[in-house]
C-alpha cells in the first residue's frame, strides 16, 4: 500500500519541479493565442476610412443584439457607419458578425484582456474598434 | 370562365386572366420581375417561363399568355429551373452587385431570385455597367447600373401617372432607361416609379442609407393630406416615420400615391412640432402644463358660453369631430363650422337642395370604366392626384373621353384626346347651364321623375350654348358634344373638387353640377357618378358629421365677421391656419385681435397660433387612431405608427380632457366614440367599427341613390373686365398649409410664385424668377414669377398655401381678382 502511495506522490512531486508546470504565470507571461481565437473585435481600416459599409448584416445576425450601426452618407456620397458600437458586456463572442460581413470589415483579434471599472467602458465605439 | 390545370391543381379563372394570374389564384408561386398587377402585361424579363402541355417544345411566359380552356401547366421542372437560372445569369453579367450599399438589399427581387436559384457563379462574362447616377433632384435617385430593364418605371409613369418621363433608349447591351435627352429627372415626383422598380435602380432619396427594410415596422394608415384617402404604409423606426412603404393590398389607391403621400409625411418628424401647451402671459406665449392650459381654456370657454365660436379643420378624425360637436354642446354655443365654411357649405348645400345628398354618389374604381368624364376645374389633378391617375387609366385603357371645364390648361387637359372647355375665369356654372339647356332642348335629358324641369327650362333661357360659348370664349360644338356624350354613354362621371382656394360660386357650382348629373342620369346610376371631392383628408367626414352651425347660429364667415366686430368672446380653432389659408386675411386678423380669448389647437405654431391666448399641441395623423371618410364615402382607419413628441396629445385626448374639465362626459376611447357617432350620423347607422376592414367601408354602398331629384335653376357668373386677372388655386406639390413643413414637397416647390402664361410674360418682359408685384383691392403682394404654358392671355395664377405670399390680402373669395402687374 505504501509503495503505491509513494509512486503516486513521486509523480506529483515531479510535476512540482521547475519546468514541469502548465500554468502560465499571468500577467507576467501571456499565452500565444490560436489564430482562430475569438477575442475583441477589430474594424478593419482602409487608407481613407473604415472598410465597413454599414450594410447592417452584423447587427441583424448578432444573437446578443449588441451591435449598433447607424449608416449615413459621407462627402464622397458613400455609405459609411456614422455610428458603430459593440456592447461587449452583451457580446457572447460567437463570431457571427465576422462570418456575416460581406466585405470582411470586421475581425476578431486575440485580445482577451477586457476588464474595466465602469460599465460605459465596455461600449466599444468605432474609434476604439478601428485599429 | 376558363378551366385549366396548374401543377395538378384545377383552377377556374376569368376569361382575361393570364397563366400567371391563374396560378396566383391557385396559390402556385411563379417568380416575376417585370409583371405588376396594375400594369399591362409586358413580357420583358422571361423569368416567369412555364411549361404548357399544349405548347410543347418551348417555354411559355406565363405573365403574357392568356389562360385557355383545358391548359395543363407545369410551373417547375429541371428545365424551367435551368432556364430561369440562365436568365438570372444574363441579368447579372453587367449588373453591378453592390448589395451591401444598395438600399434595395433585403427586398430586391433580383437578390431574392439569385438566392433562390442559387446563382453562385456566372458562366458568362461581360463588362459591368458604368453609367452615371442621376442625383440631380432631391427626391428620386436613379442608378441605372442596377437596372434590369423590366420597363416597369416607364410603364407606370405612362399608364398610371400619365406623365411619361422615361423610355428605353439605345439598343442591345447599351439599352437603358432614360428621360428625354437623357437629362436629370424633373417630373411631378409622385415616386410611382420608385415603388415599381424591382431592384435598386430607382430609390427614394430622403430614405437614402437610413435603414434596412427589415428594420422598419410597417403600419397601414391613411394619408393625411387630401380627400382621396390613399393608404400610406408608414415605415417606422426609432419613433420616426422613415419612409412610406409600397402597399397595393390595402385601401383604394392600388399602391398609387402622389408626391404628398409618398414624400410629404416627413412633417410629422419635424423638430418644429409643438411639444408643450403654451399660454400667453404678459404678451408672450410661454410653456405651461396641461392642467393649467386646460383649466384656462375651460374657464375661458365657460365665461364666453354662447358667444364662443368653434372652427375645426377637416383633417381631424370622425371621432375627434364628434367630440368637437360635444364641445360646442358643452360650451353651449351653436357657432360651429369646419374649414372655410362657405366653400364647403356652398357645394354641399347645392347638392342637398337638388339630390338630397351631400356626398359622392359612386366610388373611385367605377371611374375606370367610365366612357365619358367631365372634370370641373383643371386643378382637379392638383387637388386629387391619385384620383387623377384613375382618370388617366380610364382615358388610356378604356378610351374614355375626358372633358375639362377650366380656366387654364393642366395635366388633365394634356391627356390623350382630352377636350378642354377653356373659359374665362368664373364662368364654370354658365357652361354647365349651357349643357343642361342643350340636353333639354335636344330632348336628350332624362327627365323622368325629375322635379322642376319646366322651371329650369325657363331659367335657362339666357344660357343657350351659343350665347355661353361666346361669353366664355369656348367652342360651342365642344359644349354640345360633351353634353351629348355625358347623356348617352353607358357610364359617365362628373368630378367636382372643392376647397379653400375655390370658394367662389360654390353653391352655384354644386347646383349646376347636380342639375347636369340629374339630366344625364348620372346621379345614382350604377357605374356612373357625381363625385364631390373635398380638399382635406376628412372633408367628407366633417360634412357627414354635420360640423355646421346650429339653426340661427354663425358659420365660419359669420363667426369671423362677428369676431372682427368684437361680438364674440372666444374663438376655438382646431387644426386650421386661418391667417394663411382663409380668404380675406384682414378680416381674420381683426377677428383674432378683437376676440379676447383665442385657443388654437395645432401641431405647429402656425401664424394663427402665434396670435392665440392658449396653444394646445396636437398629434399628427401618424400618431393617432380613429377613422376618416374619403371623398367616395369610404370610412378608413388611421393607425398610430409613432408617439407624439413631448407632451403633445391627440386631438381626441385633448377634447376628452376638455370635456371633462367642462363637466361633460366624453366617450372613453375612439372605438366608443365611433359607436356613438355612427348611431347619430345619417348613413353611418349600420356601420360598426369591425366592418371597417383593410379596404375600409363605403357607407351608403357603392352607389348612393339620390334622396330626391330636384332641378334648381341657378344663375351663372359674370366674367370680370380687367386686363389681368389672378386666379387662386392649389399646387400639385402642396395641400393646405401642412405640406409646408414637409421636406419632400418643399424640395420641389419651396417658395410662393405667381404663374404667367407665355404671352403675358413676353408682353410684360417677365422671365422665370423675376420678382413681380401684383396690386389689387386689398393690397400689393409680390413673389417670383414662374412662366409656364398653362395660362391663357390675361390670366395669372397663384397657389394659396404660402403664408409668405399674403395672397389672402387680395383674395376674398372671388373667382378671379382684377390685378395690376408691375416688376
Ligand atoms: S457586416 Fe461588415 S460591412 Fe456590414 S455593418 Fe457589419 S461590419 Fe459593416
Ligand atoms: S439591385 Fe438588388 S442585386 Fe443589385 S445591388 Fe441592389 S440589392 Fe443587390
Ligand atoms: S416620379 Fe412619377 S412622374 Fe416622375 S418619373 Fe416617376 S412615375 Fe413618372
Ligand atoms: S429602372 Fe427599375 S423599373 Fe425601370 S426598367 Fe430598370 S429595373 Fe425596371
Ligand atoms: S395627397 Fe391625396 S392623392 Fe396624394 S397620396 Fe395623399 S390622399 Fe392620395
Ligand atoms: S414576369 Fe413574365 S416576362 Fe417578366
Amino acid at each position: 500500500m505504501f509503495r503505491e502511495f509513494a509512486k503516486g506522490l513521486s509523480i506529483t512531486l515531479k510535476h512540482l519541479l521547475p519546468g514541469n508546470s502548465t500554468t502560465v504565470d499571468y500577467p507576467k507571461v501571456k499565452l500565444e493565442m490560436s489564430p482562430r481565437f475569438r477575442g475583441l473585435h477589430r474594424l478593419v481600416p482602409t487608407q481613407t476610412r473604415e472598410k465597413c459599409v454599414a450594410c447592417y448584416l452584423c447587427p441583424t445576425v448578432c444573437p446578443a443584439k449588441c451591435i449598433t450601426v447607424e449608416s449615413a452618407e459621407n462627402e464622397q456620397g458613400e455609405k459609411y457607419p456614422r455610428v458603430y458600437k459593440i456592447d461587449l458586456l452583451r457580446c457572447i463572442f460567437c463570431g457571427y458578425c465576422v462570418e456575416a460581413c460581406p466585405v470582411e470589415a470586421i475581425e476578431m483579434s486575440d485580445e482577451y484582456e477586457l476588464a474595466n471599472y465602469k460599465r460605459e467602458d465596455f461600449n466599444f465605439e468605432k474609434e476604439r474598434l478601428l485599429r | 370562365m376558363v378551366n385549366l390545370t396548374i401543377d395538378g391543381k384545377e383552377v377556374k379563372v376569368g376569361k382575361t386572366a393570364t397563366i400567371y394570374e391563374a396560378a396566383k389564384e391557385a396559390g402556385v408561386h411563379i417568380p416575376v420581375l417585370c409583371y405588376a398587377k396594375k400594369l399591362l402585361p409586358y413580357g420583358a424579363c422571361r423569368i416567369c417561363l412555364v411549361e404548357v402541355e399544349q405548347m410543347k417544345g418551348r417555354l411559355i411566359p406565363s405573365c403574357t399568355t392568356p389562360a385557355t380552356e383545358g391548359m395543363v401547366v407545369t410551373t417547375m421542372s429541371d428545365e424551367i429551373r435551368k432556364v430561369r437560372k440562365t436568365v438570372l445569369e444574363f441579368l447579372l453579367v453587367n449588373h453591378v452587385i453592390e448589395c451591401p450599399v444598395c438600399d434595395k438589399g433585403g427586398e430586391c427581387d433580383l437578390q431574392d431570385l439569385t438566392y433562390e436559384y442559387e446563382v453562385i457563379s456566372n458562366r458568362f462574362e461581360g463588362e459591368k455597367f458604368d453609367l452615371p447616377k442621376d442625383e440631380i433632384n432631391p427626391l428620386i435617385e436613379r442608378n441605372m447600373n442596377r437596372c434590369v430593364l423590366c420597363g416597369k418605371c416607364a410603364r407606370v409613369c405612362d399608364e398610371v401617372v400619365g406623365y411619361g418621363s422615361y423610355s428605353f433608349i439605345n439598343r442591345g447591351f447599351e439599352t437603358k432607361i432614360a428621360t428625354a435627352f437623357d437629362r436629370g429627372l424633373n417630373c411631378e415626383f409622385c415616386g410611382q416609379c420608385v415603388s415599381m422598380c424591382p431592384v435598386g435602380a430607382i430609390l427614394p432619396r430622403p430614405f437614402k442609407f437610413k435603414a434596412r427594410p427589415w428594420q422598419l415596422k410597417e403600419v397601414n394608415s391613411v394619408c393625411g393630406y387630401c380627400g382621396n384617402g390613399c393608404t400610406v404604409t408608414l415605415g417606422t423606426k426609432d419613433n420616426e416615420v422613415q419612409t412610406i412603404r409600397f402597399n397595393d393590398k390595402t385601401g383604394v389607391n392600388d399602391g398609387n400615391l402622389c408626391i404628398r403621400g409618398r414624400f410629404g409625411a416627413s412633417y410629422v418628424n419635424s423638430d418644429k412640432r409643438l411639444t408643450s401647451p403654451l399660454i400667453r402671459k404678459n404678451g408672450e406665449l410661454v410653456e405651461a402644463s396641461w392642467e393649467e392650459a386646460l383649466e384656462t381654456v375651460a374657464t375661458g370657454l365657460r365665461d364666453a358660453g354662447s358667444s364662443t365660436g368653434i372652427l375645426s379643420g377637416a383633417r381631424l378624425t370622425n371621432e375627434e369631430l364628434f367630440l368637437v360637436k360635444g364641445l360646442a354642446k358643452a360650451v353651449g354655443t351653436g357657432n360651429l363650422d369646419h374649414s372655410g365654411g362657405e366653400c364647403y357649405k356652398g357645394v354641399t348645400q347645392g347638392l342637398q337642395e337638388t339630390l338630397g345628398l351631400q356626398a359622392s354618389t359612386a366610388t373611385f374604381p367605377q371611374v375606370e370604366n367610365a366612357k365619358a368624364i367631365l372634370a370641373i376645374r383643371t386643378d382637379f389633378y392638383e387637388t386629387h392626384p391619385v384620383f387623377g391617375m384613375v382618370v388617366n387609366q380610364a382615358v388610356k385603357r378604356n378610351d374614355a373621353q375626358l372633358t375639362v371645364i377650366g380656366d387654364k390648361q393642366g395635366k388633365l387637359t394634356r391627356m390623350p384626346h382630352a377636350r378642354t372647355l377653356q373659359h374665362k375665369p368664373g364662368l364654370e356654372v354658365n357652361i354647365l347651364n349651357a349643357m343642361c339647356r342643350f340636353l333639354l332642348d335636344e330632348g336628350l335629358a332624362k327627365i323622368d321623375g325629375l322635379q322642376g324641369v319646366e322651371e329650369l327650362k325657363v331659367a335657362l333661357a339666357d344660357y343657350s350654348v351659343d350665347a355661353v360659348a361666346a361669353a366664355a370664349g369656348v367652342d360651342a360644338a365642344a359644349i354640345k358634344q360633351t353634353a351629348r356624350e355625358l347623356a348617352t354613354v353607358e357610364n359617365a362621371a362628373i368630378l367636382l373638387a372643392y376647397g379653400l382656394p375655390y370658394t367662389a360660386n360654390s353653391r352655384e357650382l354644386g347646383l349646376a353640377a347636380a342639375n347636369l348629373s340629374l339630366l344625364t342620369g348620372i346621379a345614382g346610376r350604377a357605374g356612373s357618378g357625381l363625385y364631390l371631392c373635398g380638399e382635406k383628408s376628412n372633408s367628407q367626414g366633417a360634412i357627414d358629421l354635420q360640423i355646421l352651425p346650429a339653426a340661427g347660429a354663425l358659420g365660419a364667415s359669420g363667426m369671423l365677421k362677428a369676431a372682427s366686430e368684437g361680438k364674440l368672446k372666444a374663438l376655438y380653432v382646431a387644426a386650421e391656419d386661418m391667417l394663411v389659408s382663409y380668404p380675406d386675411k384682414s378680416l381674420v386678423e381683426k377677428a383674432l385681435e378683437k376676440t379676447s380669448f383665442v385657443v388654437v389647437q395645432d401641431i405647429f405654431l402656425s401664424e394663427t397660433a402665434r396670435k392665440a391666448d392658449v396653444v394646445l399641441p396636437a398629434a399628427s395623423f401618424a400618431e393617432k387612431s380613429g377613422t376618416v371618410t374619403n371623398a367616395e364615402r369610404r370610412i378608413q382607419r388611421l393607425n398610430p405608427g409613432i408617439k407624439s413628441p413631448g407632451q403633445a396629445k391627440s386631438d381626441f385626448a385633448i377634447f376628452q380632457a376638455l370635456l371633462s374639465a367642462l363637466g361633460a362626459t366624453a366617450p372613453a376611447d375612439e372605438a366608443a366614440a365611433f359607436a356613438e357617432l355612427s348611431a347619430a350620423t345619417s348613413g353611418y347607422e349600420m356601420v360598426s367599427l369591425d366592418m371597417v376592414g383593410d379596404q375600409g367601408y363605403v357607407w351608403g354602398s357603392d352607389n348612393l341613390a339620390p334622396e330626391m331629384r330636384n332641378l334648381v335653376a341657378v344663375a351663372g357668373g359674370k366674367a370680370i373686365e380687367a386686363k389681368y386677372q389672378l386666379v387662386v388655386g392649389s399646387s400639385l406639390y402642396h395641400s393646405g398649409t401642412t405640406s409646408l413643413h414637409a421636406k419632400g414637397p418643399m424640395a420641389v416647390v419651396a417658395e410662393p410664385y405667381i404663374e404667367f402664361g407665355r404671352e403675358d410674360a413676353a408682353e410684360l418682359k417677365v422671365v422665370d424668377g423675376d420678382l413681380v408685384k401684383i396690386k389689387a383691392a386689398g393690397g400689393v403682394i409680390s413673389a417670383k414669377a414662374k412662366v409656364d404654358r398653362r395660362l391663357p392671355k390675361g390670366v395669372l395664377f397663384a397657389p394659396y398655401h404660402f403664408g409668405a405670399l399674403d395672397l389672402n390680402r387680395i383674395y376674398h373669395g372671388q373667382a378671379a381678382i382684377a390685378v395690376e402687374v408691375s416688376k
